[in-house]
């Protein structure tokens, strides 16, 4: 039995990923075809032997909860304990919003001083990322830190950063927007805390309304002479806040060695499994550097693109770097460059559509173009 | 509890004309169509039909298979009140167990299970066909007609009926005769080994044949032309669509090809939705210098060579400059570079090694055949597999 409680974190608003997360959170959002972004946390779990797993969430969280169910793709649907899915908890003057990831905490907070374990990893659901979560709780407790952060060489361009001594202990830590510029490994933003720890540091959130993870968890609780420690990890990582990072992690996913960090045989990703039927290529069909789910039926040209189960690609057409999401019905003679195609679209006979790397066409959920 | 129909599943066979590729688990369980197993026909055909608990014997070699179905959940078969139920042989007190004896002796051995639930009418099936029908329709038939026993025939040719058992019917519909592989066959409607029994009726002469030490226990054989000859009123349920039995290579080889006609059976149907258990893996990726054409690939392949007129099952790998043709790849195959594979069939986890030549294009000889290579071998780099062979151990490279 491990000693590790999971929390995974999909409560953030990502307004940069515009209408992709038009009513969807962003750990719900389609990726590599046939995944979203949360099996990465929840699989990475079950794959410790984690299996109490709450995921707390804020708003637009009917697709990620139709997704996740009781838990049971990761094995998580047990009578005692098991995964909880945490609607947003309005508590004293909370009005909105939960405005750092401890007030977010303060809704498992019944969760979290009930549970048995001594240890919690706190995961965002939004982030790519194949890890041992086993390999990190032995660091952390033989560390004797009350945190540990998972950090890797670069992490996005407003991570966190940490300076740490030969031991992987934090000797001095740089919050927000310090870029590429600041010396230090980057935050992840996984981390371990030990349950008293983690209490300790609700309680202080409590009492000052001040919930910062960072600048009110960690940095108090590292001037009350607390120990952070950092393991670092160096597969592939991508964490998903704009449609940039949208469309260049799934495009990463064409390149094996990524695809083989994300995806090892020895820890997979779990997702829904939709049951479809594998997919089928015409006569016609010419297909280039592409990752293709199941259930499609290809009659056309396809370079460089991403499909999700259920895509049906018309004869004649020409697509190129597109990530096209489940169920979207692409026509005849259609030409596609750079667009990222929402669930159940429909592109009809002849129609063109052209975007940039950094601007695609996105077309939103159901629509007919 | 009492059920209008359970089903139970002929799946304990041998498979033997399938050689290497049931050497080591049974017939059912093998890989089909990219997706699916054997048995998720079946299996699917009766979850979609409203048949609840469905009894599935098996007797060789059945731990893949059963693992496979666990508890039935795939195909949306695990209820609190019916299920799916692996059934093999078992000792009762006093006596030594004994083996199935034949088709017959397979379901006698298993009244008490039926007896469970009480049904008013049994559904009998095999796991070796690949087709899709609504048993529901053919249990209305077999209610108004107040059979006691319907078998589904199909029309074949009269060259076929040769080789097939044949119903013969009177003019108000009901089986008058039934023949056995006929010289000269006095109908066109083969017997597709489903059946429906009335429960009452299918135990009373289940019971009987079982007394009888002359009998080979077996429904075409002996409980049939028993029922028939008693003036059992035998209905025949008349079904036209894709029907095709893979007990030999090449037949399974063929069925698989069949897949590529969308308009032979269609897979895509989300009416009739063919499930399977499937492993979990990502999208199937097809390389910068791959061909793929009219052929059917499962999740977790990594193309990089050319496939054409191919079905590949999950998680196979196609290196850089191999030739897949007219083949069947089973899950986890590893074709490499340059490799050769054409009117083949290559099973589960077997790796071809660069430069191997597996199989040839038919040349219009009787020795010509679809060549197989078994589960977990390799076929060692530069090495020839003639058309035709039946491998089952590795084979060393040139």
């Amino acid at each position: 039995m491990i000693d590790l409680h999971g929390i995974i974190s999909a409560y953030r608003g990502s307004p940069e990923l515009g209408a992709l997360v038009e009513g969807r959170t962003a750990s719900a959002l389609t990726f590599a075809g046939r995944y979203r972004l949360v099996d990465f946390a929840l699989s990475n779990m079950k794959a410790a032997g984690v299996y109490n797993v709450d995921v707390v969430m804020q708003k637009n969280y009917q697709s990620l909860m139709d997704h996740i169910g009781s838990g049971k793709d990761w094995d998580m649907s047990k009578k005692v304990g098991g995964l909880s899915l945490l609607p947003p908890f309005g508590f004293g003057g909370n009005k909105g919003d939960y405005s750092g990831l401890l007030e977010a905490l303060l809704a498992a907070e019944p969760y979290l001083r009930r549970m048995k374990e001594n240890n919690i990893v706190i995961m965002p659901g939004n982030l790519a990322i194949n890890i041992d979560l086993k390999a990190v709780l032995k660091s952390h407790v033989g560390s004797g830190a009350g945190v540990t952060i998972v950090c890797g060489e670069k992490g996005n361009e407003k991570c966190h950063k940490y300076v740490v001594d030969e031991q992987g202990d934090v000797v001095s830590a740089l919050y927000q927007r310090a870029g590429a510029a600041v010396e230090g490994v980057a935050d992840l933003e996984v981390y371990i805390v030990s349950k008293s720890v983690l209490l300790e540091m609700l309680d202080f959130a409590a009492a000052h309304m001040r919930y910062s993870f960072h600048s009110d968890g960690i940095a108090e609780y590292m001037k009350r002479g607390g120990k952070v420690h950092v393991y670092m990890h160096d597969g592939y990582t991508k964490q998903i806040n704009t449609v940039a990072d949208y469309m260049k992690a799934n495009m990463d996913m064409l390149c094996r060695a990524n695809r083989k960090s994300l995806f090892p045989v020895e820890r997979p990703v779990l997702t829904k499994d939709r049951a479809d039927v594998s997919t089928y290529y015409s006569e016609e069909s010419k297909v280039i550097n592409s990752l293709v789910s199941d259930g499609c039926y290809i009659e056309g040209t396809v370079k460089n693109c991403i499909l999700a189960p259920g895509v049906h690609v018309g004869k004649g057409t020409c697509m190129e770097n597109c990530i096209i999401m489940r169920d979207t019905y692409i026509g005849d003679n259609v030409t596609l460059k750079y667009v990222i195609s929402d669930k159940y679209a429909r592109i009809e006979t002849s129609r063109e559509l052209v975007g940039s790397h950094n601007i695609p066409v996105v077309i939103p959920r159901g629509y007919t173009t | 509890m009492k059920k209008t129909c359970i089903a139970m599943l002929l799946a304990g066979g041998q498979g033997s004309r399938l050689y290497a590729l049931t050497r080591n688990v049974a017939k059912p369980n093998v890989p089909f169509g990219g997706k699916y197993r054997i048995i998720d026909f079946p299996l699917s055909n009766c979850a979609n039909s409203g048949i609840d608990t469905v009894g599935v014997l098996t007797q060789y070699k059945p731990l893949m298979l059963n693992s496979y179905i666990g508890n039935g959940q795939p195909w949306d078969l695990d209820s609190s009140d019916g299920g799916v139920y692996i059934l093999p042989p078992y000792m009762v007190e006093g006596e030594k167990g004994s083996w199935f004896a034949g088709t017959a002796n397979a379901i006698y051995q298993n009244i008490e299970f039926m007896e469970n639930y009480n049904p008013e009418n049994v559904l009998i099936l095999s796991g070796d066909h690949i087709y899709k029908m609504d048993y529901a329709d053919m249990l209305r038939e077999h209610l108004e007609k107040d059979a006691a026993l319907t078998i589904a025939v199909q029309q074949v040719s009269m060259e076929e009926a040769t080789r097939l058992g044949i119903m013969s019917c009177g003019e108000d519909g009901y089986i008058n005769d039934f023949e056995e592989k006929p010289a000269h066959p006095k109908s066109d409607l083969a017997s597709m080994g489903i059946y429906i029994f009335n429960y009452q009726k299918l135990k009373k002469y289940l019971i009987e044949d079982e007394a009888d030490p002359t009998s080979s226990k077996d429904f075409g054989k002996n409980i049939i032309p028993n029922m028939m000859n008693a003036g059992e009123k035998l209905w025949a349920y008349r079904f036209d669509g894709y029907w095709r039995d893979v007990g030999t290579i090449t037949s399974l080889w063929d069925a698989n090809m069949d897949m590529l006609s969308p308009d032979l059976i269609n897979l895509f149907d989300e009416q009739w939705p063919i499930r399977s258990r499937t492993a979990v893996r990502p999208p199937h990726w097809v390389g910068d210098h791959a061909e793929v054409n009219h052929s059917i690939i499962t999740e977790g392949c990594e193309v990089e060579g050319t496939v054409e007129n191919s079905v590949l099952s999950n998680s196979c790998i196609i290196g850089e400059g191999a030739l897949v043709t007219y083949s069947v790849l089973m899950p986890g195959a590893v074709i490499g570079p340059g490799a050769v594979v054409e009117y083949a069939i290559i099973g589960e986890n077997t790796v071809i090694e660069a430069g191997a030549h597996v199989g040839s294009q038919p040349d219009g000889s009787e020795e010509w055949g679809v060549a197989t290579c078994g589960p977990n071998i390799t076929i060692g780099a530069g090495a020839v597999v003639a058309a035709g062979a039946m491998i089952y151990e590795s084979v060393e490279g040139k």
